[in-house]
């Protein structure tokens, strides 16, 4: 059953990802779903399974990226796996410190892969990160605190976690 | 503390997969990335179906939208069309003239033909995953026959060219990508330089002469001599000259021909000039049907 759950959730991720965030993307910039499914996964249900749907998630969507392999699969299992740790670590778990973790791993990541871009200069590379990384980063934290509100709304979050 | 139903051992398991993980794409990168590709053609099949169910509801919707709801001054846009038909067709006849003189001239010289290029028509279903790259998804891949290096244009001019195939849908990084480097020349002058996306959307010429005698607002189209691209297609206009000093070139802003944030669909260039046996194989640029 949870592998179903998981299939549909990679599946369903690439149309969102390529089709219909685009139209709602602000100044061109669009959060990056997989990081946020990956992380909820490895909150909710420790870091293993982050850890491979994390992989899952990196790896189908970058079958529909140019970007770097590599860099997918680490960034997005990486996520998998420190959500799960955090969830397990940190025991007052609320919308905005998820929210801040969030944008901080985003931020972090964003610019691992700006610094493994291809051609890129010193300037060009600040450029990627203030215009695109950053931004980026503050919309993941965004929609990653907003979907935490919602499932802690409809949910005992707190006994999801420790079940 | 949370305490959570994950046992330790598949903790540690989930920390030394992971470790595993980061050493393996360090040390056999070729081999984990050649592994993953040999399974992305059956992924792709299952991925393409919720992928092109959404793709083409999305369209259904826009469809909707531009037919019926944003009709806000289409009557203006229309006599200002029906007005650029007109001038059109005068180029038109004067075009006609042109080719059918160089058609007489060709003949006089004995110049080989050039056979028009084999096309495959394919529709955007999506743009690129992540915001770090210019890149448009189609709904055609490798069991198409298209390949990665191949050029993608639309009847306006150059769109970019296939970074990536699964078995049913294929990556083309744009012109506007700043990874992407395309062989241009400038129609007027002839001189010849690289075309690059810009982080700013738009593209540029470089490494052109430093005699070179452009000027805004010539034309720069594919040269031919590299890559997936015949000669002769439109990639965009000079909008302006950069010339440092002491510089061993200069360079050149373009606006791109095609506007690549609205393109709908394509066509993949599966032989360029010269590779193509028969003018009957290829499809005409203009004629081609949509998808």
């Amino acid at each position: 059953m949870k592998f179903l759950v998981y299939l549909m959730l990679v599946l369903l991720l690439v149309p969102l990802q390529t089709t219909l965030l685009p139209h709602l993307s602000v100044w061109n910039i669009k959060p990056d779903l997989g990081l946020v499914a990956a992380a909820f996964v490895g909150i909710f249900a420790g870091e293993l399974e982050g850890l491979l749907v994390g992989l899952a998630i990196g790896w189908v969507l970058n079958m529909f990226s140019a970007g770097e392999l590599w860099i997918s699969l680490l960034t997005n299992g990486g996520v998998g796996v420190l959500a799960g740790f955090l969830g397990r670590q940190v025991s007052q778990m609320t919308p905005i410190t998820v929210g801040v973790g969030l944008l901080l791993v985003s931020l972090v990541s964003g610019i691992f892969a700006a610094m493994n871009f291809p051609h890129l200069d010193t300037s060009q590379m600040w450029w990627m990160i203030e215009s695109i990384v950053f931004p980026q980063a503050c919309f993941d934290g965004v929609v990653t605190a907003g979907l935490y509100w919602l499932v802690s709304q409809r949910f005992d979050v707190a006994r999801l976690r420790t079940e | 503390m949370a305490h959570s139903r994950t046992p330790y051992g598949a903790r540690r398991l989930a920390l030394a997969c992971f470790a595993l993980l980061v050493v393996a794409l360090f040390l056999l990168p070729n081999q984990i990335q050649g592994l993953l590709q040999y399974l992305d053609g059956p992924v792709g099949h299952v991925v393409r179906v919720p992928l092109e169910a959404i793709a083409s509801i999305d369209a259904g919707v826009a469809d909707r939208w531009a037919q019926y709801v944003a009709l806000q001054g289409v009557r203006e846009e229309n006599q200002q069309l029906r007005k650029e038909i007109e001038w059109l067709r005068g180029q038109h006849n004067q075009l006609r003239e042109a080719a059918a003189a160089t058609e007489r001239l060709t003949g006089l010289l004995s110049f080989k033909e050039q056979a028009l290029p084999a096309m495959v028509a394919a529709q955007v279903i999506g743009r690129d995953a992540t915001n770090r790259y210019r890149a448009i998804i189609l709904n055609k891949g490798e069991s198409d026959g298209i390949k990665p290096d191949m050029g993608v244009v639309t009847p306006a001019g150059v769109v970019g060219r296939v970074v990536k195939t699964t078995g049913a849908s294929s990556v083309v990084l744009l012109v506007t990508d700043p990874n992407n480097a395309i062989a241009g020349l400038i129609q007027r002058t002839r001189d010849e330089g690289v075309v690059e996306g810009t982080q700013q959307g738009l593209a540029r010429l470089k490494y052109i002469p430093l005699l070179s005698t452009l000027r805004d607002g010539d034309r720069v189209v594919t040269s031919g001599l590299v890559g997936g691209f015949p000669r002769g297609l439109v990639i965009g206009t000079i909008t302006r000259i950069d010339k440092e000093e002491g510089a061993l070139f200069q360079s050149a802003e373009l606006n791109p021909e095609v506007d690549v944030s609205r393109v709908e669909e394509v066509l993949v260039i599966q032989t360029s000039y010269g590779q193509s046996t028969k003018a009957g194989a290829g499809a005409d640029l203009l004629g081609k049907s949509a998808p």
